[in-house]
């Protein structure tokens, strides 16, 4: 076979050690206010939210409620738009238009201290009924009553669309206003009501809870009406949104979320994070006491892998979407630490028996080398399978081996608990990145290095003094 | 290389198997079986507050606004310091988000100077829980499965399905004992379960089919010269230290990740990496000690019969 030159050792090295640094720190450019970034370091992993706080919940419709997929698509829309009103804008949500069930992910709000993620969940849900009633009569506890209580003109399902503007609707100077569409199935009952109700009331009301009750002021027969008054912009806006919103004909109910608070995880996620470089430092010291200067360049090849394993979270390059890292996520890479000395384990032992039988130090390192690729390949085969497994399982319903795998659970909705997802990928990018480091990087490293004098003594690799 | 004579300790191997299983099967119906809310529904609460708090007062107000009877469980968080009160609700009971918002702004009210905040929930209906269980247990029926398939394939040629039957039976051993793990340290039983059992099915099996592998090579290179016993007790030496030290330094790891997880008090990672280390230890005792003279043991007696 042909001889690897000297400097194979440094080139691998240095090629490792720019990996493993970059993928931890990055490179980013401030220009102004403005970062770039171009290669993503650790600092660019998007946290789980059982390391940044958050909330993860599903919605349902209420029970015995057969919704349309135009409904949950709808109320998917509502959703969102309720998310970005609570300046959310990090989320992610899921709609399974199988099981009726929306699932929705999203980051505890940053600094806010008594953020209160149940309510925000409370929230999301009211979706309640939109209707809108003749006259504006309550009862002594604000409950729809008489007239009012009686008669639904329209409901939020004949609402086509709420929209807050701004601008000049009649004489004199511009003010805010809500702009009303309603569905042609609303056209008719409309027109009838304003022009029986003239110079009275129609009055809105969300649920039991009365959010508007403007004066019909024309017969409106083309579904288009407005609604002014001594709105402030953000008053419009937010009737605006609430009829937009209500325009979905049931409410969302929920008996399935979980919580957490950023506190609790970045503890969690520090301890992590040093425990990683624990269980380096500590494989390594044994590879070290164990192999000598196999064990040395295993100790090379292992930063290499878990540099590559990083750069697999992040998306490495600043276009590519990073994938989200949570605390078995963390696990997992620190458990193929613990897997990926294999490949140096079997050649270094083969290394080692080799010298012992009198075999010349590059006789051995060949042959050491020889079996590696299968025997490694019959090792991580298993493991793979697991990995893809575990992804399919625990993977949102969009990820590429949640799809592969829906033949084997078809007859399941989505997972909602979202943390060993990122450990089935971990586990996977551990073991391929395990492939290029522990078994070529390794063996350039190894047959480089033996070419120097100092290294040239069989006790480094095992044998006697 | 060592020199062990496995197939001749394989009486005892079995004996201290056969005793652990059965102490596992004991505890599991002594002790029962516990399940996490995320796979039989229910509700976990967990408040943190300032200052002195009355236990017992804070417990019923709370009985009081969910109308059910809660278990409390005081604890600190080692991050801010702060103690935390852990509710748990009875059975599967679990809260809609209203009932929930009441609920802490009831606790709010009551105990305004200690401003007990929620720091995590974790509330499942029993359907959903039911739900995942049943595609979690789908996950592990699938990868037993497809390791099956996989055994079959790749021991064909080593010793026909004999071999890969004992194969099984080791994975079966391991996840035996994950699952004991999880029983006898009270661990209820939750998705870092069905995560710790399918990693410990692929590396377990690995272990496995190294050992046979060399089996195989051996038998090419030895022919009849060695007894079955002999030649597999030759091929588990050959690999007993590649197995042992690549087991050695993925345990080390996980003990390190447990013993930091276990000063910060990161549960959710105690429950993985603890029982991820004994997973480890059985996968390659059983692959070592189970699978190889538990072959020979097969064969010797089908040849007896024969």
């Amino acid at each position: 076979m042909k001889k690897v030159g000297k400097p194979v050792f440094f080139v691998v090295v240095l090629l490792i050690v720019m990996i493993t640094t970059l993928s931890f720190v990055g490179i980013h450019r401030q220009y102004g206010d403005i970062t770039t970034t171009y290669i993503k370091g650790a600092g660019d992993v998007r946290w789980g939210i059982d390391i940044r706080g958050g909330v993860d919940v599903t919605f349902s419709p209420p029970e015995g409620y057969d919704a349309s997929t135009e409904d949950m698509s709808k109320a998917q829309a509502i959703i969102e738009t309720r998310l970005i009103n609570l300046n959310i804008t990090d989320y992610e949500i899921y709609p399974d238009m199988e099981q009726d069930r929306i699932i929705v992910r999203f980051p505890w709000k940053s600094g806010e201290e008594n953020f209160d993620p149940v309510r925000a969940i409370e929230e999301l849900g009211e979706t309640a009924m939109l209707t809108f009633r003749e006259g504006a009569e309550v009862d002594a506890n604000g409950q729809p009553a008489g007239v009012t209580a009686e008669n639904i003109i329209l409901t939020g399902a004949d609402v086509e669309r709420a929209e807050y503007v701004y601008g000049q609707y009649t004489e004199g100077a511009p003010s805010h206003f809500v702009s009303l569409v309603f569905k042609d199935s609303g056209k008719q009952a409309f027109a009838d009501a304003t022009e029986r109700l003239q110079g009275s009331q129609i009055s809105i009301w969300m649920d039991e809870e009365i959010i508007s009750a403007p004066t019909v002021n024309a017969h409106i027969i083309d579904g288009q009406a407005v609604i002014e008054g001594q709105f402030t912009a953000a008053s419009a806006a937010e009737l605006a949104r609430k009829i937009q919103g209500g325009a979905l004909p049931f409410k969302l109910t929920t008996e399935n979320y979980s919580t957490i608070s950023p506190s609790l995880g970045e503890g969690a996620k520090n301890a992590m994070v040093l425990a990683g470089f624990i269980a380096y430092i500590v494989v390594c010291a044994y590879m070290i006491w164990q192999y000598r200067l196999p064990g040395a360049v295993a100790a090379i090849g292992l930063a290499g892998q878990v540099g590559l394993t990083i750069a697999a979270i992040t998306g490495f390059f600043g276009f590519v979407p990073s994938f989200t890292l949570t605390l078995p996520g963390i696990a997992g890479i620190i458990l193929s630490i613990g897997f990926g000395v294999d490949a140096n384990v079997i050649t270094a032992e083969r290394i080692k028996e080799e010298i012992r039988i009198g075999k010349t130090i590059d006789g051995a390192i060949l042959s050491g080398f020889n079996r590696a690729f299968t025997a490694i390949f019959d090792g991580n085969i298993t493991v793979i399978i697991v990995s893809i497994i575990l992804m399919g399982a625990f993977g949102p319903p969009n990820s590429l081996f949640a799809r592969l795998l829906k033949p084997v659970f078809f007859m399941f909705g989505p997972t909602t608990a979202g943390t060993i997802y990122s450990f089935g990928y971990t586990l996977l990018m551990g073991v391929l990145a395990n492939f290029v480091m522990g078994i070529f990087a390794c063996r350039m490293m190894q047959r480089s290095i033996c070419r120097f004098r100092p290294f040239r003594k069989t006790w480094l690799f095992g044998g006697e003094k | 290389m060592t020199n062990i004579s496995f197939t001749g300790l394989s009486k005892r191997f079995f004996t201290l198997s056969l005793v652990i299983i059965a102490v596992i099967l004991v505890a599991s119906l002594v002790l029962g079986v516990q399940m996490d809310v995320q796979f039989k529904g229910g509700s976990i609460i967990t408040y943190s507050y300032e200052g002195n708090l009355d236990k017992e007062a804070f417990a019923k107000t709370a009985q009081d606004l969910t109308e059910t009877t809660i278990s409390i469980q005081e604890s600190t968080d080692i991050a801010t310091g702060r103690g935390t009160m852990v509710l748990t609700l009875p059975g599967s009971k679990s809260l809609t988000a209203e009932q929930m918002v009441a609920v802490t702004e009831g606790l709010q009210a009551q105990f305004p100077e200690n401003n007990p905040q929620t720091l995590s929930i974790s509330n499942v209906s029993a359907t959903m829980g039911a739900e995942f269980l049943a595609k979690c247990l789908t996950a592990v029926a699938f990868a037993s499965l497809l390791m099956i398939v996989y055994v079959a394939f790749r021991f064909r040629r080593i010793g026909g399905w004999a071999a890969g039957v004992m194969g099984v039976v080791a994975l079966i051993h391991d996840i035996i004992v994950v699952f004991g793990v999880f029983v006898l340290l009270r661990i209820p039983l939750n998705e870092n379960f069905i995560a710790v059992v399918l990693t410990i099915l692929g590396y377990s099996l690995n272990d496995t089919i190294v050992i046979y592998d060399r089996i195989r090579e051996n038998k090419k290179l030895q022919g009849d010269k060695l007894s079955l016993a002999e030649l597999v007790d030759l091929s588990i030496n050959q690999s007993f230290r590649r197995t042992l030290n690549t087991t050695i330094t993925t345990v080390l790891a996980m003990v390190v990740v447990t013993a930091v997880a276990f000063i910060y008090n990161v549960e959710s990672i105690i429950t993985f990496s603890g029982p991820m280390i004994l997973g480890l230890i059985s996968g390659v005792y059983s692959s070592i000690c189970i699978a190889g003279p538990l072959w020979v043991r097969w064969r010797n007696y089908r040849d007896a019969k024969a």
